[in-house]
C-alpha cells in the first residue's frame, strides 16, 4: 500500500503514511552507490579516506577530487554524486568565511556540522528542490581538539569515533569497529584506512583511487592531502594485503 | 555665560545638539527675542537638547565615519634588490598627534609570494587584511598548486580601493606591495586611497615619498645586495624618523624572496640625543623657565 | 539632505579633504598620416609637486588597429581601459572580427558619456588605421565630446604643444570641396621628429611631462615602438 509505486515517492513534501519520505530515502541510495567514504578520529587527527571510483582510464589521476578542504582547519569527504559534494562543499566553505567575517574566529566543528546540516535539510522540505545525493565527513581542528562529524543527505548530523558512509559501507564499518579508536594514530590510521578501503573494494566495479586527506598535528592542524611519501606506502601495502586475499578465496 | 558644549558630529554628538540638526526639534522650539523678533541667531547657541541617536536623521546623513581618519600609521617604504624585495615601515600607529599603539606591525603576509605594508587608518587596514585572508584561505582550498602572486594582489587591492573611492566611501589607506609576479620576477608596487597605483624599482607610500624616495632614487641599482639594500633602507628610514612627526624610532624590515616572506625584528636606528643643550633646553634662552 | 546653513554650522567640525579624484599629468599626442599613424606620450606619472614614477605608460593597445593614450588621473585612466578592452574582447567575440578604431572611438565616447555626472577624469586621444589603412586620429574631452582630426594633443603639455602642431601640421579643411586629403604630407620619419622635438620642448616648460617619451607607430606592416629619453628633472 504505502511502498514504492504507491505515489508517495514523488515528493519531500508528502509523508507516506506510514511515516517516510520516500524522495528522502532514494536519495540515501544515491549515496550509498557512490564509492566508499571512511573517516576515523585519531588521538593526533582526523583521517578521511575515500575509494574514488575512476568511470574511464582517460581521467587524469588526481582529477574530481573527492576530499575537498573547506578552510584551513576543516575538510569534508563525500559519497554519492560528485556535483552534490562540490555544491555543499562550496556552502561549507561559505559558512566558514561567513563564521570567521563576523566573530572573527575559525569556525567551530560543532556549528559547521550543524550549519551543513541545516543547509541539507532545507532540501527536504520543498517540492521545488531535489535533496542532495550525497552525504559527507567533515574532519575539523578547534578550540578543544580533533573532531569527526557525519552529515548525511536527510540533514541528520552526528559526532563520531569513525563512519562509513557509500558502497561497501556496512563490511568496511565492521573493519572499523576493529580498529583501537581510543590509541589509534593518525599515520596508523592512514595503514589501516587504505587496508579498508582496497579490501572493501567490489572487483565488479572498475579502476578507483584511494584518496586520503587529513587534518592533525603533523599537517600542522591544516585540512590537507596526506603526503605522498606516506599515502602511496600504505597504498601499496594494501593493494598487496588486498590481492593476497584474493588469491586465499 | 556658560560655554556652550558643540556637537563633534551633525547627527550624532557628545553634549548638545545645536540647531540645525534636527529641523522637526527646531521648528518646536522657534521663538521670539524679549523684543519679539524670530532671529536664527537667537536659536542657536541658546536652545539645543541632550542627544539621543537619532536613527532617522541618520540615514538621511551621508556616512561621513570614513571620510577622517582615526588611528594612522605613516610611511611605508619598498625597495628591490638582486635576490627580492624589501619591505620596511615603523611600527606606529597613532592618535591624530598622539602615539598610540607603539608596537603595531604594519606588514603583513599575504602568502610565500606576497608581503604588503600600509599607511593610514588601521582598522581600515585590519579590514584589507580580512579581505586578503579569505582569497588566500580560497587558494587554500583549491590545492591546485597556485597561489596568487604579488602583481595579482596588487591588481585586487587597486580595484578594491577604486570602487571605495568610486561609492565616496574610501578606504582609508595606501599600500606598498611586494613579491614576485607570474614570471618569477621580483615585484614592488603601491596602491593609493582612491586607487593610484604605479609599480617601481622602488616605492614609498605616505611621507616617505618626499623624505625616502629621494635617497632610494640616489643609491638604487639593479645589481644590490641584500646587505646593501638594508643599509638603504636604514638610511632611508632615519631620514623619515627625523623629520616625520608620526614616524617613531621602532622598524621593521621584511624582506621576500624567492624561499619565502620573513618578516625581521623590531629594532632602532642609532640616532644622537645626547647634546647638552636637549638636557637643559632653556639654559642659553634668556626669559626661558 | 542638509542645506548649506546646516553645512555652514558644521564647518568647525574637523573635515579632512578628501577628493576622488587626482591629476597625475602626463601629456599625449597623436598624428595621422595617409598610411601611417603615431602615438606619442611621456612616461611621467605625478602628484602635486611629486614625480610618483618615471617609467608609467599612458598607451595601449586596445584592438589589432587601433591605440589608445590618456593622461589625466591615472586611476581612472586604467580603469577605462580595461574596461574598453574587455569590451573589445566581447565585440571578437560577438562580431567574429576585431574592433575598428572608428567602431571603438564611437565606444569611448558612449562608456565616458555614461559617467557624465561622476566623470572618468581622462583625458584620451584615439589613434589607428581605419578601414582604408589611413590614419585615424580621434580626441576627446572627458565626458566623451570627440571628434575625428589628423592630429591632436591632450594633457599638462597640451598648450605648449598643439600651437606648434598647429603651425606644422594643419591642411586643407575635410569640408572644403572638391575634396581634398586632410591627412598629414609629412612623411613617417618626418612625424617622427616632429612629435621628438614637440616633447622635448614640452619637458624643458611643464613639470608635468618628462622623464621619456614613448612612440607607437602603427602602419600596414603592423605596429612598432620607439623611445626618447626626456629631461627628469
Amino acid at each position: 500500500m504505502s511502498g514504492i509505486g504507491s505515489g508517495y515517492d514523488l515528493s519531500t513534501t508528502t509523508y507516506s503514511p506510514d511515516g517516510r519520505v520516500f524522495q528522502v530515502e532514494y536519495a540515501g541510495k544515491a549515496v550509498d552507490a557512490g564509492g566508499l567514504t571512511v573517516g576515523v578520529k585519531c588521538v593526533d587527527g582526523v583521517v578521511i579516506a575515500c575509494e574514488k571510483l575512476v568511470p574511464s582510464k582517460l581521467h587524469k589521476p588526481g582529477t574530481n577530487r573527492r576530499t575537498r578542504a573547506v578552510a584551513r582547519h576543516a575538510g569534508v569527504g563525500g559519497s554519492g554524486y560528485t556535483p552534490d559534494l562540490a555544491a555543499v562543499a562550496d556552502r561549507a566553505r561559505a559558512e566558514c568565511a561567513n563564521y570567521k567575517s563576523f566573530y572573527g574566529d575559525a569556525i567551530p566543528g560543532k556549528v559547521l556540522a550543524e550549519r551543513m546540516a541545516h543547509y541539507y535539510h532545507l532540501f527536504t522540505l520543498y517540492w521545488s528542490v531535489r535533496p542532495f545525493g550525497c552525504s559527507t565527513l567533515l574532519g575539523c581542528k578547534d578550540f578543544d581538539g580533533y573532531h569527526l562529524y557525519l552529515v548525511e543527505q536527510n540533514g541528520e548530523c552526528a559526532k563520531m569515533r569513525g563512519a562509513c558512509i557509500g558502497k561497501g559501507k556496512n563490511a568496511a564499518k565492521t573493519e572499523v569497529e576493529k580498529l583501537k579508536l581510543n590509541e589509534i594514530t593518525c599515520a596508523e590510521a592512514v595503514k589501516e584506512l587504505a587496508r579498508i578501503v582496497y579490501a572493501t573494494h567490489d572487483v565488479k566495479d572498475k579502476e578507483f583511487e584511494c584518496e586520503m586527506s587529513w587534518v592533525c598535528d603533523a599537517s600542522d592542524g591544516e585540512f590537507v592531502r596526506v603526503p605522498e611519501d606516506i599515502a602511496e606506502p600504505a597504498r601499496e601495502a594494501a593493494r598487496v594485503a588486498a590481492q593476497g586475499d584474493a588469491m586465499e578465496s | 555665560m556658560i560655554p556652550r558644549r558643540t556637537a563633534h558630529e551633525r547627527v550624532i554628538g557628545p553634549g548638545v545638539v545645536p540647531h540645525g540638526v534636527d529641523p522637526e526639534h527646531d521648528a518646536l522650539y522657534r521663538g521670539r527675542t524679549a523684543r519679539g523678533t524670530v532671529t536664527d541667531e537667537v536659536l542657536r547657541g541658546v536652545r539645543g537638547r541632550p542627544f539621543t541617536i537619532d536613527g532617522k536623521a541618520r540615514e538621511k546623513a551621508p556616512a561621513t565615519r570614513t571620510q577622517t581618519p582615526y588611528v594612522t600609521g605613516t610611511s611605508a617604504l619598498g625597495l628591490k634588490y638582486a635576490g627580492g624585495v624589501l619591505l620596511a615601515t615603523d611600527t606606529l600607529a597613532c592618535y591624530g598627534s598622539t602615539k598610540r599603539y607603539k608596537s603595531v606591525e604594519r606588514v603583513k603576509r599575504v602568502n610565500d609570494k606576497c608581503a604588503i605594508a600600509f599607511t593610514g587608518e588601521l582598522s581600515d587596514f585590519a579590514y584589507v587584511c580580512d579581505l586578503l585572508e579569505e582569497l588566500t584561505t580560497e587558494d587554500f582550498c583549491e590545492d591546485d598548486g597556485t597561489t596568487r602572486d604579488a602583481e595579482e594582489i596588487y591588481q585586487y587591492l587597486t580595484r578594491v580601493m577604486y570602487n571605495r573611492r568610486s561609492k565616496f566611501d574610501p578606504l582609508w589607506n595606501s599600500f606598498v606591495v611586494a613579491g614576485y609576479d607570474a614570471k618569477g620576477e621580483a615585484f614592488c608596487g603601491t596602491v593609493g586611497m582612491i586607487g593610484t597605483h604605479y609599480a617601481d624599482d622602488h616605492v614609498a607610500a605616505g611621507f616617505g615619498n618626499h623624505i625616502a624616495r629621494p635617497i632610494f632614487r640616489e643609491f638604487y641599482k639593479p645589481d644590490l645586495t641584500e646587505e646593501e639594500a638594508v643599509e638603504i633602507m636604514k638610511s632611508a628610514l632615519y631620514a623619515c624618523v627625523m623629520r616625520d612627526k608620526q614616524m617613531m624610532n621602532k622598524f621593521q624590515i621584511a624582506k621576500v624572496t624567492k624561499e619565502g616572506v620573513s618578516i625581521g625584528e623590531p629594532f632602532a636606528v642609532p640616532t644622537e640625543w645626547g647634546y647638552e643643550k636637549f638636557y637643559n633646553p632653556t639654559k642659553f634662552s634668556p626669559g626661558g623657565w | 539632505m542638509f542645506d548649506a546653513r546646516e553645512d555652514a554650522l558644521a564647518g568647525a567640525r574637523q573635515h579632512a579633504n578628501w577628493s576622488p579624484y587626482d591629476n597625475n599629468g602626463g601629456t599625449v599626442l597623436a598624428v595621422a598620416g595617409e598610411s601611417y599613424v603615431i602615438c606619442a606620450g611621456d612616461t611621467r606619472m605625478s602628484s602635486g609637486y611629486n614625480i610618483l614614477t618615471r617609467k608609467f605608460e599612458k598607451i595601449d593597445k586596445m584592438s589589432g588597429k587601433t591605440l589608445m593614450a590618456s593622461a589625466g588621473f591615472a586611476a581612472d585612466a586604467v580603469t577605462l581601459k580595461k574596461t574598453l578592452k574587455a569590451r573589445c574582447k566581447q565585440y571578437e567575440f560577438q562580431n567574429k572580427r576585431e574592433i575598428g578604431c572608428v567602431a571603438f572611438a564611437q565606444m569611448l565616447s558612449n562608456t565616458l558619456y555614461y559617467r557624465r555626472f561622476f566623470p572618468y577624469y581622462a583625458f584620451n586621444i584615439v589613434a589607428g588605421l581605419d578601414a582604408e589603412g589611413k590614419g585615424a586620429v580621434f580626441t576627446y574631452d572627458a565626458v566623451g565630446s570627440y571628434e575625428r582630426t589628423n592630429y591632436s594633443c591632450q594633457g599638462s603639455g597640451q598648450a605648449l604643444i598643439m600651437p606648434v602642431l598647429d603651425n606644422q601640421l594643419k591642411t586643407v579643411s575635410p569640408l572644403v570641396l572638391p575634396a581634398a586629403s586632410s591627412a598629414t604630407p609629412l612623411s613617417e620619419q618626418e612625424a617622427i621628429d616632429l612629435i621628438k622635438d614637440c616633447f622635448a620642448t614640452a619637458a624643458e616648460r611643464d613639470i608635468y611631462t618628462g622623464d621619456s617619451v614613448e612612440l607607437w607607430i602603427m602602419n600596414a606592416e603592423g605596429v612598432r615602438k620607439e623611445e626618447m629619453a626626456l629631461r627628469a628633472d
